[in-house]
């Protein structure tokens, strides 16, 4: 099973395509959940899920964006599209009923 | 790297040279990637001093989740470097003792021996306290890679600190009119002869072991067989001393047996035999390839 932070990055990466890598996959991720991601956050995880054989990461070209220095390349594996895939039926099944919604209003 | 064009006041500067030291802990790759980060999303120096710090600490967290820095901690830091603190300090003491007694006085210190026998035990000494360094350092290197910064301070510390330590701890040694700031000199820099070549032979053996990993099969058979010949001269010649202590005191001081003289020795030797196990292993594998 994945933890948040794993699904936050494969579902990251997928969205980005041919453009995943650390810096825009850091960027979506802030994006989407309105807090700060930090790099060690990012690298190691991405250590950990290239471990797992749920991505693959490479060095990237130079660009001038970034004073002609690499980027680290991602790429969402098979395995990896399954585990994410899983990690969110088993959410919408969880949440199966539950309005947070509703009981955010209640707690007001 | 992040905001490089408008680095802007001084005390910005300072912090990216910060942000830059910081990196430079990070393997070449990952420091690359983490610099065209910065430089791309243009963030401010005090988050990217956090950033890289927060990577930095989980990466040396990660490297200790491995057996070998830990083996490179106990084993060689704290085991080996206890016994090669007491040796540098022997050197040191019977080394300032025949100088002293030389410029002072221009005459050989009474040892009861000969003084080519003292100078031949001090020479023995002297290359046993280097090989044995060198070797003790390439290992560290070998095993705690990255994490060498850590280990080698503590290795360090121990050598130049633990003999010192326990003689005062004993009340065989006082300290009169401690001064703090040599105090803290005495405890952390190389200021005689004996932790000077410790230091020395150790941090090259260190910075070896980091980029070499692994000697040459034939380098460590004439390393091994190097300390095992000075290990066998400094046991022997050792014994020079206890026997003129035993005469000098009319048999009321019983003399150390060979054993026990030669156990310190073994336990600094102990770093050989994983160089030569790797070394073999290593040559084992490259003739499989070839």
């Amino acid at each position: 099973m994945l933890g948040e932070f794993e699904y936050l990055i494969l579902s990251a990466a997928t969205r980005l395509h041919e453009g995943a890598y650390g810096a825009a996959i850091r960027q979506e991720i802030e994006e989407a959940t309105r807090h700060r991601c930090s790099i060690g956050a990012l690298y190691t995880t991405l250590d950990r899920l290239e471990t797992k054989g749920l991505i693959k990461t490479w060095m990237g070209d130079p660009t001038p964006q970034r004073g002609g220095r690499p980027k680290r390349m991602v790429r969402v594996t098979a395995t990896g599209i399954r585990a994410a895939s899983d990690f969110y039926l088993a959410l919408r099944r969880v949440s199966r009923g539950v309005s947070w919604e509703a009981n955010r209003i209640a707690v007001r | 790297m992040g905001g490089e064009p408008n680095r802007g006041p001084m005390m910005t500067r300072i912090c990216w040279r910060l942000v830059d030291i910081l990196s430079r802990m990070l393997d070449a790759d990952e420091r690359q990637v983490v610099r065209g980060d910065f430089a791309e999303s243009g963030q401010s120096v005090a988050r990217a001093i956090r950033d890289v710090s927060d990577l930095v600490v989980r990466r040396q967290i990660g490297l200790w989740t491995v057996w070998q820095p830990w083996l490179a901690l106990l084993g060689i830091a704290c085991l080996a470097g206890l016994p090669l603190s007491r040796i540098a300090f022997r050197l040191n003491v019977d080394l300032g003792q025949q100088l002293t007694a030389y410029y002072t006085y221009g005459v050989h210190f009474g040892t009861l021996l000969t003084p080519q026998q003292d100078m031949a035990w001090l020479l023995c000494l002297a290359i046993a306290l280097l090989l044995w360094s060198w070797t003790c350092g390439f290992v560290l290197g070998s095993l705690s890679g990255r994490a060498v910064w850590l280990t080698w301070c503590v290795f360090y510390l121990m050598v130049l600190d633990s003999a010192l330590v326990r003689f005062i701890l004993s009340g065989n040694m006082i300290l009169r009119d401690p001064q703090p700031l040599r105090l803290l000199m005495v405890a952390t820099l190389p200021l005689n002869p004996a932790t000077f070549l410790f230091s020395l032979s150790a941090l090259w053996g260190a910075f070896m072991g980091v980029r070499r990993r692994v000697l040459p099969l034939r380098a460590a058979y004439v390393l091994a067989s190097a300390i095992t010949i000075f290990t066998i001269l400094v046991t022997w010649m050792s014994g020079w001393y206890e026997t003129a202590h035993e005469v000098w005191s009319s048999g009321a001081w019983h003399g150390v047996s060979w054993t026990m003289r030669l156990l310190p020795f073994v336990v600094v030797s102990w770093p050989i035999t994983y160089l030569l196990a790797t070394a073999k292993r290593r040559s084992t594998i490259d003739k499989e390839i070839t």
